[in-house]
């Protein structure tokens, strides 16, 4: 019996529920070896390769590249080793189930039409609920799921009293096998006689170089915990040499780098900037606004308000409003549609101490200005505390940068995806201009940067924006109709 | 750094403690041996040898052979302590506390909290528990969940011979009744031991002996060395298991547990107690309540059965928790789906 092995769309993350095929590295027929990238496969959010993990045929593509988007779960195509037969395949694929019965299945019944003109149909039917008959030790619950689900129950090894299938077995049983990668061993950390301190400060302190005995312990029983370790790191720049003396001769010193690994969310920034940048046809839409009255009203706002909403906060009321007036700019970019919004999340770009993040004012366009301005202040105590959660930073039609605070007077931005667009602002500066009258006076100006994705939105529209933008900026009073 | 057995760690540290401290007294059914034999004292007896010498050392005020009366070695060292002595008994086997619970639970552990707290009582009550020597189910069990579930006393575990120094040390130098739990296999295990005579380890204060990412694995005792058996397999195959000894379960180093589980995520714990109101449950416990939203799969323990230890030498090893048990069960949470 040859060895035959399904090639099934991965589940990259939680929110992956279908990813696309951008292209077969390897050839219908081909033999590949292990380690050897077989496709590309696309997410509304990455492009990955996909790595052999062993040596086989690529015996059978079922989707070939370019094609619609297939469910997690979906036959893709057929891993054999070098002894099968087109017979084999053919029945195998027939009788293929996907193991992931929640997306894949579902899917499967409204794709199996389009897919049966092309191909061979991938056979990835609703599991057919089935009767049971079995001896084992099995709850009713537990079976009752099993046969609606069509779950095979031998395999199953009951973690019940008795080896009881439990409900959690079946369950258990109907998800797919998850890649499990190993972060491996870590170096044991010498305990110290005269210092105490938690196993993972132990570990936390090795890990910056820092001498335990010189730190003080607030934990448990007096303990050095992670915490106070933690608190004791200084970021790792090497200590830079002294200026020569007046009328010394010049000595080159070492000026060897610190090296700093990226962590988890720098990687991902890092990802998704390059991929946005790259993969994303950008152009830059530039103006000026007046602000001078904007910066008047908010003073004399706020205090009627009693809030302490910043000139940022007026611009994401700004943003929200001339958003929702442009729905054509208030938009996510798929793979190959655009989603406009009717109401607009504003992303706001916040430094944190894990790097930059996102998150987002939902339905800024219906808030008012207080309300903006206690929920940007709520979303960035909880950025720089670390705590933003998927859901704070998750989806958004619009982003703002705004580099003002530190003196930038204009810069461009990259857009964060699946967003179409993001405003880059600079700080006010006073510009000389020209009167009605011909003459000089002086006014406050604010330079704002629209990035654009032209693959969604054209220039007129965003130029549109921009130009009601500057409307609602310049005439403050209409940001509170 | 000395290397020693378990037991001559133990006796070390008292022979050490009570040449510092006249008020140290060791008690105990045959603790000299031989007493009132043709032989004369420490002829013969003594069965665990951690009191081997004391006696010509130290002289009969202050190791002293008890009747076969447990209740009543407790019921002295709890009235020794409250006068102002230090006293170290020890029970010959944990599964003897039966007879002397009452001294143990309502007198040693009740004392400072009934005298509103005017009073201390700093007694040591040492005891072999621990299956694997054949020795049937009212010579095998493990106690420390009774044991750890009652306050105002103090539990502590050691697992290794510098771990019995530094906590025998520790518990002799205590106000507080401390329950001294010594592993019957581990008796002849040697290790090295550091020579300070004032060398003391904290309660409360776990160590690690195994250091990886992936999976946390909390043991004591016997089953300690299982677990570091198996995380060095594992290693070998890229896996990470932080395995943690938490040396005293009352008081429990719950951080060092909450800490390690934060990053691994998974959770195993192995104990020689029956599964029921556990030691093992007690940690799974904890982790689910206050750590669970790092968890990757439910936490899992490795216990033996709900039933007394067998006597028969296939049943005993089939009852404990064996290294391929343990690894199975590792490697089960690591596959969670």
């Amino acid at each position: 019996m040859a060895d035959i092995r399904p090639f099934c769309m991965p589940k990259w993350g939680i929110e992956m529920t279908e990813g696309t095929i951008a292209e077969w590295m390897v050839k219908e027929g081909q033999t590949f070896s292990r380690g050897q990238v077989i496709c590309l496969i696309e997410t509304d959010k990455i492009t990955n390769e996909v790595e052999a993990e062993y040596d086989a045929v690529l015996k059978r593509v079922l989707v070939p590249a370019s094609d619609q988007p297939q469910p997690v779960g979906a036959l893709l195509g057929v891993f054999t080793d070098a002894a099968a037969t087109d017979a084999e395949v053919d029945a195998f694929i027939a009788a293929f189930k996907p193991a992931e019965t929640g997306v894949a299945a579902k899917a499967a019944s409204a794709d199996a039409a389009p897919a049966a003109a092309a191909e061979p149909a991938p056979a990835a039917a609703a599991p057919e609920p089935k009767k049971i008959v079995t001896n084992r030790a099995i709850s009713p619950e537990a079976l009752k799921l099993a046969e609606a689900n069509g779950v095979d129950i031998e395999p199953i090894a009951g973690s019940g009293r008795g080896g009881r299938i439990t409900y959690q077995d079946v369950v258990q049983a109907m998800r797919p096998e998850r890649a499990f990668e190993p972060q491996g061993p870590a170096d044991l950390p010498t305990e110290t006689r005269a210092v105490f301190a938690s196993p993972l400060a132990a570990r936390v302190a090795a890990q910056y170089g820092i001498d335990l005995s010189t730190l003080k312990g607030t934990g448990p029983r007096g303990r050095i915990s992670k915490a106070d370790v933690l608190g004791a790191v200084k970021p790792a720049v090497p200590e830079a040499a002294p200026a020569p003396a007046f009328g010394a001769p010049f000595v080159a010193v070492a000026n060897t780098p610190a090296v700093q690994p990226f962590d988890k969310v720098r990687k991902v920034v890092a990802r998704r900037l390059t991929e946005a940048k790259q993969t994303i046809p950008h152009f830059y839409l530039r103006v000026s606004a007046r602000v001078d009255e904007l910066v008047a009203l908010r003073k004399t706002a706020n205090v009627v308000m009693g809030t302490k909403a910043s000139i940022n906060d007026y611009l994401v009321k700004a943003v929200g409003m001339a958003l929702v007036r442009h729905p054509n700019v208030n938009v996510q970019v798929a793979a190959d549609a655009v989603h406009s919004f009717p109401h607009a999340d504003v992303a706001i770009a916040v430094a944190s101490p894990k790097g930059l993040v996102t998150p987002i004012v939902r339905q800024a366009d219906r808030m008012h200005i207080a309300q903006i301005a206690a929920t940007t202040r709520a979303l960035i105590d909880k950025a720089q505390a670390g705590r933003l959660s998927f859901e704070d930073m998750d989806g958004g039609t619009f982003s703002i940068s705004n580099l003002g605070m530190f003196g930038i007077e204009e810069f461009d931005a990259i857009i964060n995806p699946p967003q179409g667009a993001i405003l880059a602002v600079g700080g006010i500066n006073r510009v000389a201009v020209e009167t009605a009258d011909g003459d000089i006076a002086f006014e406050s100006q604010i330079k704002l940067s629209l990035s654009v994705d032209h693959r969604a939105i054209d220039g007129a529209a965003g130029a549109g924006f921009l130009q009601t933008l500057k409307a609602l900026i310049e005439a403050p009073e209409s940001l509170f109709s | 750094m000395a290397r020693m057995m378990y037991r001559e760690a133990v006796l070390s540290t008292i022979a050490e403690e009570m040449e510092r401290d006249e008020n140290v007294v060791v008690l105990g059914e045959d603790v000299v041996g031989g007493n009132g034999t043709a032989g004369g004292p420490e002829a013969i007896g003594g069965i665990w040898s951690t009191s081997t010498g004391l006696y010509g050392k130290f002289g009969a005020d202050r190791v002293i052979d008890t009747p076969i009366s447990e209740s009543a070695i407790m019921g002295a060292a709890a009235g020794l302590a409250l006068t102002g002595k230090r006293p170290v008994a020890e029970l010959m086997f944990a599964d003897f506390i039966g007879v002397s619970l009452d001294q143990i639970w309502n007198q040693l552990a009740k004392f400072r909290y009934m005298f509103g707290g005017k009073t201390k009582c700093p007694a040591v009550i040492r005891m072999a528990w621990g299956a694997g020597y054949n020795a049937a189910a009212q010579h095998s069990q493990a106690v420390h969940h009774i044991l750890t579930g009652m306050p105002g006393l103090k539990v502590v575990m050691p697992s290794t011979p510098a771990d019995v120094k530094g906590l025998l040390r520790t518990a002799i130098r205590d106000d507080d009744p401390v329950i001294f739990l010594e592993h019957k296999a581990l008796y002849g295990v040697k290790g090295e031991v550091p020579d300070d005579k004032d060398f003391m380890i904290p309660f409360g204060h776990a160590r690690l002996t195994r250091a990886g990412n992936d999976v946390t694995i909390v043991s004591t005792g016997l089953l300690l060395g299982f677990c570091e058996a198996v995380a060095d397999k594992l290693a070998a195959e890229g896996i990470g298991c932080d395995v943690i000894d938490p040396r005293t379960t009352s008081p429990l180093d719950e951080e060092a547990i909450l800490d390690s589980v934060e990053v691994t995520g998974r959770l195993v714990v192995v104990d020689e107690t029956n599964p029921r109101c556990s030691l093992a449950g007690d940690i799974c416990a904890l982790v689910a309540e206050k750590a669970f939203a790092s968890l990757k799969a439910p936490p899992l323990s490795v216990t033996p059965p709900h039933t007394p230890v067998p006597f028969a030498r296939e049943l005993e090893t089939a009852y404990l928790p064996s290294i391929p048990k343990i690894e199975a069960a590792v490697r089960k949470v690591l596959s969670y789906r």
